[in-house]
């Protein structure tokens, strides 16, 4: 590592801790990098353009976007809800459960754990708290707990990236996540169960069986939505890239001819939003492809490598020290950064040790997403605060029984790979 | 004027979302349905991302919708806050003043090429991140010195880590 390249970092750091755009951080430290060490400074932009323009998987993300933005604006969330409350209502805790299964069916969609949070989980917020029958601050942890399985269920953001980095199959990735994120979501109805046994949460009137059948019709289109991703992607018919495309054009459809949710307005108002929510993801990756060739040319990958051989250390430990990291980087730092800046710096290891990469993508994404809630700093928490109003200090004692769920999740999902691997081996994994 | 000015450049980043959108379409439309696919779309799909990216982030977005790190902006003063963002609107500006002639060879030597299938230069295609560049430093020379001026930012600091 050399002077050139502390400087490159000292000053990234330094911009954003001020409070300048990640994105713009990462390039102009890059820049930076490039002026000290006397290379040509054009090479940023080359890199930042180069990049985006041949990594056709990235285009995804776009597309994912822009279908869950529709199906926000859409009447959709409110069917899956009635859908959800008719199927795990009627349980003491009833809407702790529907909150869980609300995340693991619209995870389907939006492939991002704040987008959840917002969209889905300021509804059911409301409705646990309404006549003060969740306290505020249970609402706000659950919630916040649950929104993580989002992007651990496909389709997700964060795994599209991971794929792009790791050089893997986004299809095996996406098949890998699904069973840690039943995992998550089973571990988070267990403990909502024992509490609402012991804080005598209520009970809620039951949804006649009869109408059962009417609210599933009714959330069926939306429910088909992770279907047609994955046969898409699984029946080998068409790239992830094209699947994205085709969930958008679905939900573009449902919404605007099925449903009639959605005026002429409405829909220019959502693609406007959709084009920034991108623009400002994008920037983020681009910064940090040029970055990224800054962290190459320096050898860094491979100096991590060879501290880590020194070390002596084990696949078990060497997960451990990753898990122990990003959980502590998740809690200051955005995801989309984390996983686009340090986690190329730790696959050489992983793969020297023979770690499988699906099986480490899916560990560093849950990782991730647990850092989103986690004291001080996750995200989540001060989207459920924001959305709740309930004191974040009593959010957070409401969520620490959550957390460490979450956490025993994680270690399962570290240290039993099959969990991950058993659905892409299914599919012809070879790993 | 200014806002009519906004109004226009967010409707080129809409559009430029729904071509490639609508590229995207009628790329899997020919290759399943009629057998006959299209090697153009993909190209115009990557051209309609780079553009997008650059164009809005630099022309559209506005400062909270920027993902950034906010946990010690979001907890100083406002005084302090007016430090730190003339500060790093300084730093950034030299930055990219400093970089753009080498960009500008950069962009200006890629007319040699032209991309595969719609033959667009690459000069032309790679111009974005000259607008990029310029906009951001009109940009973070109007965010710094409004903040020399003793202007508050406008972003809504609801919580510290938004």
């Amino acid at each position: 590592m050399s002077g050139e390249f502390a400087i490159a970092v000292a000053a990234i750091i330094g911009l954003a801790v001020l409070g300048l755009p990640i994105g713009h951080a990462m390039i102009g430290g890059s820049i930076l990098y490039l002026l000290v060490s006397g290379l040509d400074m054009a090479i940023a932009a080359e890199k930042l353009m180069q990049g985006l323009f041949r990594s056709y998987i990235l285009l995804a993300i776009p597309l994912f976007i822009f279908a869950a933005d529709l199906m926000n604006v859409g009447s959709l969330s409110d069917r899956l809800l009635a859908f959800c409350r008719a199927l795990v209502g009627r349980f003491r805790g009833g809407l702790g459960h529907v909150n869980v299964v609300a995340s693991l069916i619209f995870s389907g969609m939006s492939g991002s754990a704040v987008a959840d949070a917002v969209g889905m989980g300021r509804i059911i917020i409301n409705l646990m708290t309404r006549d003060g029958r969740y306290t505020k601050s249970y609402a706000a942890a659950i919630t916040a707990a649950s929104a993580t399985i989002g992007p651990i269920i496909p389709p997700s953001i964060p795994i599209v990236l991971y794929a792009l980095i790791a050089n893997t199959s986004i299809g095996y990735l996406f098949l890998g996540g699904i069973l840690p994120g039943l995992l998550i979501g089973l571990m988070l109805i267990a403990l909502n169960a024992y509490l609402a046994r012991r804080r005598g949460f209520p009970v809620e009137a039951p949804v006649p069986a009869r109408e059962l059948p009417g609210l599933t019709l009714q959330a069926l289109p939306a429910l088909l939505m992770p279907v047609i991703l994955l046969a898409g992607i699984y029946g080998g018919a068409t790239t992830p890239t094209e699947a994205a495309a085709l969930a958008a054009a679905y939900a573009l459809l449902i919404s605007t001819v099925l449903y009639r949710s959605i005026t002429p307005r409405l829909l220019y108002q959502t693609i406007s939003r959709s084009a920034r929510s991108t623009a400002s993801v994008g920037l983020l990756i681009g910064g940090a492809l040029v970055f990224n060739y800054v962290v190459t040319v320096e050898n860094i990958p491979n100096a991590v490598r060879v501290l880590l051989d020194a070390w002596n250390l084990d696949a078990f430990s060497f997960l451990l020290l990753v898990n122990i990291i990003l959980l502590v980087l998740g809690c200051l730092l955005e995801g989309t950064a984390i996983l686009l800046v340090i986690v190329p710096i730790f696959l050489p290891a992983a793969q020297a040790m023979g770690i499988d990469p699906v099986h480490f993508g899916v560990v560093v994404v849950v990782n991730i997403m647990i850092g989103l809630s986690t004291p001080p700093f996750g995200l989540l928490l001060f989207v459920t605060a924001n959305i709740t109003r309930a004191p974040l200090g009593a959010i957070i004692r409401d969520l620490l029984p959550f957390l460490g769920m979450l956490i025993v999740s994680l270690l399962i999902i570290t240290y039993v790979p099959d969990v991950v691997l058993t659905v892409p081996r299914l599919f012809g994994y070879q790993g | 004027m200014l806002r009519r000015l906004v109004k226009v450049c967010e409707a080129v980043s809409a559009a430029l979302l729904v071509v490639m959108f609508s590229a995207f379409l009628l790329h899997i439309a020919m290759r399943y349905v009629f057998n006959d696919p299209l090697g153009w779309t993909v190209e115009l799909q990557t051209i309609c991302w780079l553009w997008l990216i650059l164009w809005a982030s630099a022309l559209v977005l506005s400062e909270d919708e920027e993902i950034r790190f906010d946990i010690v902006y979001g907890s100083v003063s406002g005084r302090v806050r007016r430090v730190f963002r003339a500060v790093f609107s300084v730093v950034i500006v030299a930055l990219y003043v400093v970089s753009l002639p080498a960009v500008y060879d950069y962009v200006d030597f890629m007319a040699v090429d032209e991309s595969p299938y719609l033959d667009v230069p690459y000069n032309l295609l790679f111009s974005v991140y000259l607008i990029f560049a310029v906009a951001s430093i009109v940009r973070y020379l109007w965010i710094g010195g409004s903040a020399l001026m003793g202007l508050p930012d406008d972003r809504p600091d609801s919580n510290p880590a938004g």
